[in-house]
């Protein structure tokens, strides 16, 4: 069956993309091969202009097959592969006749580059079309031409924007950037294209080759004299945004350095190409490129899952949404909900509380309009959307309540039970707790089968990941609803099985209750912080989590840890310390490890933190890879026994999506499970071993048995 | 009288809600008509627990058409959830707005056109607008339809010229009074009849003396408005909601601002006429002051409300809408009760409790004796004896408009639900709720105690 459909109209070919049995088009090796011999007939006809567009409704292309991508291994064999794909489009670009693209829909990657081979392009401003260069996002860079040919149409600054953050613009934007020529509703694309050929026909059907030009003094310097000044800066500011952890946005930053002003003629056309398709290469067979598109799977999983294995079970619509509690959680859940259009009713015990979450929405928003993200109409729509009461006025109509108050087994059960009672008995109801037993707790509820967790992280406004809890009753149908539930408010949902602390908090347990040793030990706060974000990647280090996440809930479910697993867990007797000055409290006090501004901006180190925990000016005994290696291999220690054993969840996949959207575990390392075993479990199972005994650190990092199963067998978490 | 036999189209209330009523230019000033009417209504679902898919329709009284709202109703239900397939639109009869939204509902419903209707009105008289004066936008239109440089040059000195005359003009003239370049006070202009040109308050300069009203007698009905508001606070916080004030969330109103318990005689003495100078009574102490403020209502057929497990307070037994001279607008209640009472089959004696909106204190007064009047009936309603005594101990038994504040499109929609929520506390049978109109009529609702 052919993906393309040629068709002739009033002098114009029509090839059309129509990849049979796919809902997306795609630039596999099969369609390339069949673009590439129309293309050659295409040469030598008589047609006056050829038009490119798709017959999908809400898809230009998609871009090119990252399977493909992802499967090859070999240098020679990427080489092949980008040189085939630049050859076709250059063929586009030296068709005699001039070409146009008819965009409606996604239009990125390879489906951009696409584009750019034509001289006039048209979008439509329906929702769906996008247009972009994503490349970057997954370790690699635009490799058919694109880092060539985008500057030489938008100009440096604007294709700088776009390709070395990966972005992906809408239509208005792209004709802003000069990426599309005109924008029309769909239903006019093909009438008002038509009037566009006939002029270009009538005109002498010429081809274009759009070069990009700059207007005023500023920016005709910016593109030509003074072009050093932005490169420097975009690599500046892409250091700063990557902390060099990611190195294809700054290779892409090169080829168009090399490239920019210098592509025009065949003989430097091909020499630019090169410089892409080398740079290309190098990034496409690096680990981080592996690893990113790893991620990009498992967020498509994710899209595609229901969160139960049976396909019957169908997701319950929530319409309206209740909130318990309308403190930091509370509110940051009914600004998620509210924005995505859900109803939200919150419930707390006194208008002050309430006042609360209402702000808190109500600022975040404010924002997004001074940002222009929203419109005014926009914010009194999204504000109007969350009401509250002090009563269960209003419960009834409800289709799912989530319960964030205080984490008190005794109280939640009560509130639950007394909840169930105000709801329709069809009405889920929903944990957020963070440490509590979703079991347990469902024994509030008269009928268990409607309750689960929905464990979300904070700040709930931007951190993607919840868990959700499948309690010992939890029904597949509420499961399946809060699933959906969760991706509607925008989140990566994960399902975990009810145990201390669930996945996410249960792993980075051990992690923080590390450093507090690394601590006591002589390292530094900062230095212990920074080499795990610089040298490893994290977004922040352990001393800045605990102040985020406020010491006090720290150190009360390293307790809970310490009761669920006495034999691994072990709390430093400098973190028992904490507990005394209740003004020290992390964040949320404006004091922690660290000082913070009245906006809650981290400022420097306290520095009397150490004498206030009877601790010795730091000596730092160890270095970096000590600091990182104890934390990150406690974590994969117990994350052996999470998924051997106790099966939190089922697959590694749910492990390394929900340390990454969770935590922010650096998604180049690919997640923690494709982490150790890049290192290996047999690494580090000898690393621990050593700190356990070097460092006197007995149970708490020693090797699992699980670990130690997977260091003598070779068995990797993904095989 | 007694009460008439349950049928399945009679017409129940099932609910009522409404903001507290703020004096203008205090606590709700910034809070816009819609964003009132949106809190009621928002709250009168969530109380009721209402499908809200089951609403046949939104009707919202209003008088200041905000320019950025004119359908408020529409503004007001969507905002509230209503959804987009649902019919809304504003009603507007002045001061009866609100209890014209009411008609209407209970028209729609007796005659089994609808089931579920949501009947409101919201006002904030804050916010009604000063608006240029023609000799100023004469001005402005030469300047948007100029062609040439010079065209443009001379409007726009004109304009410059006028905005000088104009700041003369507010220096130099009374607040009130009109004048070429002044902008016109919206809210002024509508409280002046359009027809003969009398002030409201000039109105009840006219009812207080050929009623015979003093300046005390006013002032103590005035007093007491205030101290019976005050004094049932707790009662009136039952049919209140709260009002959460962006954009800091500081402030949370929860009770009327109005009603003052420390108000005095010697107080009120204080306060100048405001009309007539040298013989008037009429002050700001004996009138309603102009107020922000919204109220909702959730009316349904009978059989719709049992059908849905509610428990409806009160049953509409009856309405009515009548006109009289524009300068004695104030009687208008004497003249539309009478006509609601007659199509509810009802006595004034059978009325356990009577809400007669205290627009001015001199106005009720002048109610209260020509309610009482067998010459008033014959020569002025065409009926052979008197409508019937109000007496004080059912009159506005918890205060009145003097205290609690008079949002012009809301006011109906108040009057009945304090009114139905009375007899609910004080098992009262009948009750009577009516108000005088701006432009000279009255309108009336008689309700049944469903408890």
């Amino acid at each position: 069956m052919s993906a393309l459909q040629i068709t002739e109209k009033n002098n114009t070919t029509y090839i059309t993309f129509d990849l049979p049995n796919e809902k997306v088009n795609k630039l596999s090796t099969s369609v390339m091969k069949e673009l590439k011999s129309t293309l050659e007939k295409l040469k030598t006809s008589n047609t006056k202009m050829v038009v490119f567009k798709s017959a999908k409704p809400k898809i230009f292309i998609a871009g090119a097959d990252i399977e493909e991508i992802n499967a090859l291994k070999a240098e020679a064999d990427v080489n092949y592969a980008v040189s085939e794909g630049q050859n076709i489009f250059n063929m586009i670009e030296d068709l005699p006749m001039p070409t146009m693209a008819l965009i409606n829909g996604a239009c990125v990657g390879g489906g951009c580059e696409l584009i750019l081979a034509c001289d006039y392009r048209i979008a439509t401003d329906d929702s769906s079309t996008r247009i972009g260069l994503p490349e970057t996002q997954l370790g690699i860079l635009p490799g058919f031409g694109g880092c060539v040919r985008l500057p030489r149409v938008v100009g440096l600054q604007a294709a700088l924007d776009v390709i070395l953050a990966g972005k992906i613009l809408n239509s208005k934007k792209a004709q802003k950037i000069g990426l599309v020529d005109s924008v029309v509703h769909p239903n006019l694309l093909e009438s008002f294209s038509e009037k566009e050929i006939q002029k270009i026909i009538s005109g002498g059907a010429k081809k274009r080759y759009k070069i990009f030009k700059a207007r005023g003094l500023v920016g005709v310097l910016l593109e030509g004299p003074l072009k050093s000044v932005v490169f420097s800066k975009a690599k500046s500011a892409t250091l700063k945004a990557t902390k060099g952890h990611y190195p294809a946005p700054l290779a892409a930053l090169e080829v168009i350095k090399k490239t920019y002003g210098q592509t025009d003629g065949q003989v430097n056309r091909e020499k630019a190409l090169k410089i892409e398709r080398d740079y290309f290469t190098t990034c496409a067979l690096t680990d981080i490129s592996k690893n990113l598109i790893h991620v990009f799977y498992l967020t498509e999983m994710v899209k595609k899952s229901s969160g139960v294995v049976n396909k019957d079970v169908k997701a319950k619509s929530v319409q309206n949404l209740g909130v318990l509690g309308a403190g930091t959680m509370g509110g940051g859940i009914a600004y998620v909900a509210a924005d995505k259009g859900i109803g939200v009713r919150v419930k707390d015990i006194s208008h002050e509380a309430n006042t609360k979450a209402l702000k808190h929405a109500y600022d975040l928003w404010k924002k997004l309009v001074k940002k222009k993200v929203i419109d005014s109409y926009q914010f009194s729509q999204k504000t109007s959307l969350v009401s509250t009461g002090l009563d269960f006025s209003g419960f009834k109509n409800l289709d799912l309540t989530i319960e964030a108050i205080v984490e008190d087994m005794g109280i939640k059960q009560k509130v639950i039970a007394e909840t169930a009672k105000h709801m329709r008995a069809d009405a889920i109801i929903a944990t957020n707790t963070s440490s509590l037993s979703v079991t347990e707790m469902s024994k509030g509820h008269p009928r268990p089968e409607f309750f689960a967790g929905m464990h979300f992280f904070s700040p709930v406004h931007k951190m993607p990941l919840v868990e959700v809890i499948r309690g010992e009753k939890t029904s597949d149908e509420t499961i399946a609803t809060v699933f959906e539930l969760s991706k509607k408010m925008g989140k990566m949902p994960v399902v975990v099985k009810d145990g201390p602390g669930f996945l996410v908090n249960r792993l980075l347990l051990p992690y923080m209750a590390e450093a507090a040793f690394l601590l006591a030990e002589g390292m530094d706060i900062k230095t212990v912080d920074r080499a795990y974000v610089y040298d490893f990647g994290m977004p922040m280090g352990p001393f800045e989590l605990m102040d985020s996440v406020g010491l006090d809930v720290c150190l009360k479910v390293l307790k809970i840890f310490k009761k669920a697993f006495p034999e691994r867990v072990q709390i430093s007797e400098a973190m028992e310390k904490l507990e005394s000055n209740k003004k020290r409290l992390g964040q949320k006090t404006n004091l922690g490890f660290y000082k913070y501004d009245q906006s809650g901006r981290k400022l420097d180190v306290d520095e009397t933190v150490y004498a206030e925990l009877g601790l010795k000016n730091p000596t730092n005994p160890y270095d970096s890879k000590e600091c990182v290696e104890r934390g990150v291999f406690a974590m994969i220690n117990e994350c052996c026994i999470a998924l051997d054993t106790d099966k939190i969840v089922d697959t590694p996949n749910e492990v390394d999506l929900a340390m990454i959207m969770g935590t922010g575990f650096p998604p180049f390392r690919g997640g923690l499970t494709k982490y150790a075993d890049h290192v290996g479990a047999k690494y580090v199972s000898e690393r621990l071993t050593h700190y356990a005994e070097a460092r006197s650190a007995g149970g708490r990092l020693s090797p699992s048995s699980q670990l130690k199963a997977r260091a003598n067998s070779g068995k990797t978490f993904y095989s | 009288m007694s009460s008439s036999a349950k049928t399945s189209r009679d017409v129940v209330i099932v609910e009522g809600v409404r903001t507290p009523f703020a004096k203008a230019g205090t606590k709700l000033k910034t809070v816009h008509a819609a964003k009132l009417g949106q809190i009621a209504l928002k709250e009168l679902i969530a109380k009721t627990n209402l499908d809200v898919n089951l609403v046949d329709e939104v009707i919202i009284g209003n008088t200041g058409s905000p320019s950025d709202a004119v359908n408020i109703s529409r503004v007001i239900a969507l905002n509230s959830g209503i959804p987009q397939k649902t019919s809304a639109y504003t009603v507007h009869r002045n001061c009866a707005s609100a209890l014209e939204s009411i008609s209407n509902g209970y028209e729609k419903i007796k005659s089994g056109t609808m089931d579920v209707v949501i009947a409101g009105g919201t006002e904030n008289m804050s916010q009604m607008p000063l608006i240029m004066p023609s000799a100023i936008t004469s001005i402005i239109e030469r300047l948007g339809t100029a062609k040439t440089a010079g065209q443009r040059i001379s409007a726009l000195w004109d304009w410059l010229m006028a905005d000088l005359k104009q700041i003369k003009e507010m220096v130099t003239t009374p607040p009130m009074a009109r004048s070429k370049y002044k902008p016109i006070i919206a809210i002024v202009e509508g409280l002046t009849d359009p027809f003969v040109g009398i002030n409201m308050m000039g109105t009840a300069e006219i009812l207080a003396k050929e009623w015979g009203l003093t300046r005390e007698m006013q002032d103590r009905f005035a007093l007491n408005s205030h101290l019976k508001a005050f004094a049932a606070r707790a009662k009136l916080a039952e049919e209140m909601i709260s009002v959460y004030l962006e954009p800091d969330f500081k402030e949370v109103i929860s009770e009327d601002i109005g009603p003052r318990g420390e108000q005095t005689m010697e107080a009120l003495a204080k306060l100048k006429p405001m009309v007539d100078k040298l013989t008037g009574t009429i002050t700001a102490g004996n009138a309603c002051p102009i107020t922000d403020g919204a109220a909702m209502m959730l009316i349904m057929s009978r059989e719709k409300a049992e059908a849905l497990g509610y428990k409806p307070v009160a049953k509409i037994r009856g309405y009515a809408f009548a006109g009289l001279e524009p300068e004695r607008m104030g009687l208008g209640p004497v003249y539309s009760t009478p006509i609601a009472l007659k199509r509810a089959g009802l006595t004034m004696k059978d009325m356990g409790r009577v809400e007669l909106n205290e627009a001015f204190a001199a106005q009720v007064m002048s109610c209260q004796r020509a309610f009482d009047s067998d010459q008033f009936a014959k020569e002025k309603l065409g009926l052979s004896s008197k409508v019937g005594e109000v007496r004080d101990e059912i009159l506005n038994v918890n205060g009145g408009a003097i205290a609690l504040g008079h949002p012009v499109g809301a006011t109906g929609t108040r009057l009945v639900l304090t009114l139905m929520k009375e007899m609910r506390r004080s098992n009262i049978e009948f009750g009577l709720a009516t108000l005088c109109i701006g432009g000279g009529q009255g309108g009336a609702m008689i309700i049944e105690n469903e408890g």
